[in-house]
């Protein structure tokens, strides 16, 4: 009877297993970097795309959180055996630790957010990167303008002709974003000063604030933030101070809306999502860099809110010009500070 | 060169110093009460977390930041009981226990983030925050340079500095003070005195976790106006360094962290100014740095309590 019963449970087990392999939409999965979901930047971005393909009925989904570096492999792996289709490993801190899961499931495709390959890639790994050099080129072009010729738009702004940036880590993107800022910042404003400050982490909103205090107290009156969980700090700052904050990766308005001129937009959730869409038609392509930028659609800076007024059509022409120059080639925009002759 | 100069070594530099500090002095000097009553506490990054989360929650909750200190200090010592339990009662070794208090904490604050507000990241905002309360003393708030910086702050800067002098007084001239210094050094003469050895343990970890509630809402409600997940970023283990290398002192404790404060103020400002042209991680390692050296070589003199760590139990009997 015993026997009966553990075979017939055995059985169902395996009958259910098959089930669920047989079923039509792929798995597609992501692991978040150590900041989680909620970061109201990229985690949140990516899983958006995913989202999104869910409801359209491309796929299924599942995400994991690291919270630590060393959670990054067993997350990736883990999911390629839970027989994802496609596994996003997002950040550029995991660019590593993907080509080592992508080498050890050769079945499986990995794409990596923000990350840029060298050398051979696998051909089941797809590397997301962007050009944020973009986005922080219009958002300096606005706040070259704004600092300088039309400080007297708002008592935010003091026409000392300082602008600063607040950066989390030191990396590939953060540095594109800076670079296009300070080039943005100088074509329309070659006297402007443009200093920043490295805090090291992408997770200590008091830090930030310290950060941008120390750029406010120099002079600055436009702060941008490159620095994930950190830059709430520069927002609080922006707040306390009374001077205003320029937002990154998603539009940061809401956080505080009197203090928020403008964001610079990275499109993680469209990126995330055509490769979703490109995996179900059956036309994703591993072994390769995909870069997104203003010509994909996936690159822009966030409505003026509240200050649309207060920004004159002087600004928004010259934003407009750059987008045009920038897709037709005319302007190529710096990726490095070393580009602009400025020593690390 | 005098120029940027000038620019980093202003007024302002002191008042980010007291900024930067004022979490980390509240957390040391409550390590400093814990440990002098001989409960290693490794958890202050944990309990500072909790109580942060708590104090943003229960701010916007009810509108008003004092209510929401409260709930910090309330989030900080209920945290700080479960420590204490498994320290003192159990006899669990104070190490593991304080590490499983961390990791714990980033787990609860990230569910009640969920269960409460059923998002992450970030806790809705206050709409008003004890920055708002920031008072001027009279008289002493205009002396030039300390005035803005020690005299016209906010509500927890004051309780910190408060705090250094009040513990300094305590441990100095009461008998509250002496039982925290005697159960650290010998707690069985303690308690051949008559005295419950794990009774003041269990008050030196709930000072700990009072302190450290504070310390957390300064960070989500005075520093801040919501509560960010992971937002003491390591300021539990300076406070550990800072309890250290002050010697288990209160002034010593106020003082290390202040020197660290200060040296984190002064990179950041030595970065934005341009001074120096050097690559941005020796910015960043800086600080550390500085206070390794200060510890190894101004602190030579520095002794734990004799029975810190130390489990106590009274042999032939249940504790």
């Amino acid at each position: 009877m015993k026997r009966a019963l553990v075979l017939a449970i055995a059985i169902a087990v395996v009958l259910t297993m098959s089930v669920e392999a047989q079923s039509a939409k792929p798995l597609v999965a992501m692991t978040t970097d150590t900041n989680g979901l909620g970061d109201g930047s990229f985690n949140d971005g990516v899983y958006a795309g995913l989202k999104r393909a869910e409801a359209e009925g491309l796929c299924t989904v599942k995400v994991v959180e690291a919270h630590a570096m060393t959670d990054y492999v067993p997350n990736l792996s883990g999911l390629a055996e839970d027989g994802a289709k496609l596994v996003f490993g997002v950040g550029a801190l995991m660019i590593e630790q993907i080509q080592e899961a992508a080498k050890g499931h050769p079945n499986t495709y990995f794409a990596g957010i923000d990350h840029y390959y060298g050398g051979e890639i696998p051909p089941n790994l797809i590397g997301i990167s962007y050009r944020e050099q973009e986005a922080g080129y219009l958002a300096g072009i606005v706040a070259g303008y704004m600092t300088s010729k039309y400080s007297k738009n708002s008592p935010l702004l003091n026409g000392k002709n300082v602008i600063g940036a607040v950066l989390g880590m030191d990396i590939p993107p953060v540095e594109r974003y800076l670079a296009g800022y300070i080039a943005g910042a100088k074509s329309v404003n070659p006297t402007v000063d443009v200093r920043y400050i490295v805090t090291g982490t992408f997770a200590d909103r008091a830090k930030g604030k310290e950060a941008s205090i120390a750029l406010i107290d120099q002079g600055a009156d436009i702060v941008m933030q490159i620095a994930g969980l950190t830059g709430m700090g520069v927002l609080d700052a922006a707040r306390e101070r009374h001077v205003f904050a320029i937002g990154a990766d998603v539009d940061q308005n809401a956080a505080a809306p009197e203090y928020v001129l403008t964001s610079a937009l990275k499109g993680t959730t469209i990126s995330a999502y055509k490769a979703i869409k490109a995996l179900s038609d059956g036309t994703l392509k591993g072994g390769q860099n995909i870069v997104y930028g203003l010509a994909e659609d996936a690159i822009d800076i966030a409505p003026f809110h509240q200050f649309d007024k207060i920004v004159p059509a002087e600004v928004k022409d010259a934003v407009a010009k750059a987008k045009r120059d920038i897709i037709s080639g005319k302007i190529k925009v710096p990726v490095s500070l070393a580009e602009l002759g400025i020593k690390k | 060169m005098m120029q940027a100069l000038a620019m980093i070594f202003t007024p302002q530099l002191l008042e980010a110093t007291i900024r930067l500090s004022t979490p980390v002095t509240l957390a040391s000097i409550g390590a400093m009460v814990c440990e002098r009553t001989g409960v290693t506490n490794i958890a202050m990054e944990g309990i500072m977390l909790m109580g942060a989360f708590f104090a943003a929650a229960v701010g916007y909750a009810t509108g008003s930041p004092w209510l929401g200190l409260l709930g910090g200090i309330a989030g900080g010592m209920a945290f700080s009981l479960l420590f204490a339990w498994a320290a003192v009662t159990l006899h669990i070794n104070h190490v593991v226990a304080g590490a499983i208090m961390n990791i714990l904490a980033f787990g609860f604050t990230r569910y009640f983030m969920n269960v409460f507000y059923h998002i992450q990241g970030t806790s809705p905002a206050l709409p008003v925050t004890l920055h708002n309360y920031k008072y001027a003393v009279p008289l002493l708030g205009s002396l030039p340079v300390i005035g803005p910086a020690f005299f016209n702050q906010t509500p927890i800067v004051y309780m910190s500095l408060v705090a250094v002098i009040a513990w300094a007084w305590i441990l100095a001239r009461t008998r509250l003070g002496l039982s925290v210094l005697a159960a650290g050094e010998h707690p069985m003469a303690y308690e051949t005195l008559g005295r419950s050895v794990p009774r003041i343990r269990y008050f030196g970890v709930l000072m700990s976790g009072l302190l450290c509630g504070i310390a957390g809402s300064f960070l989500s409600i005075e520093n801040s106006n919501s509560f960010t997940e992971g937002m003491t970023d390591g300021r539990g283990f300076i406070a550990l360094a800072a309890n250290i290398a002050g010697g288990w002192r209160p002034l010593g404790c106020f003082l290390s962290s202040f020197f660290f404060g200060f040296v984190d103020a002064l990179q950041l400002r030595v970065q934005s100014s341009g001074l120096l042209r050097i690559p941005s991680e020796i910015f960043l390692v800086f600080p550390y740095v500085a206070t390794i050296a200060a510890v190894a070589g101004l602190v030579r003199g520095s002794r734990p309590p004799a029975a810190v760590g130390k489990d106590f139990t009274i042999e032939g009997e249940g504790d």
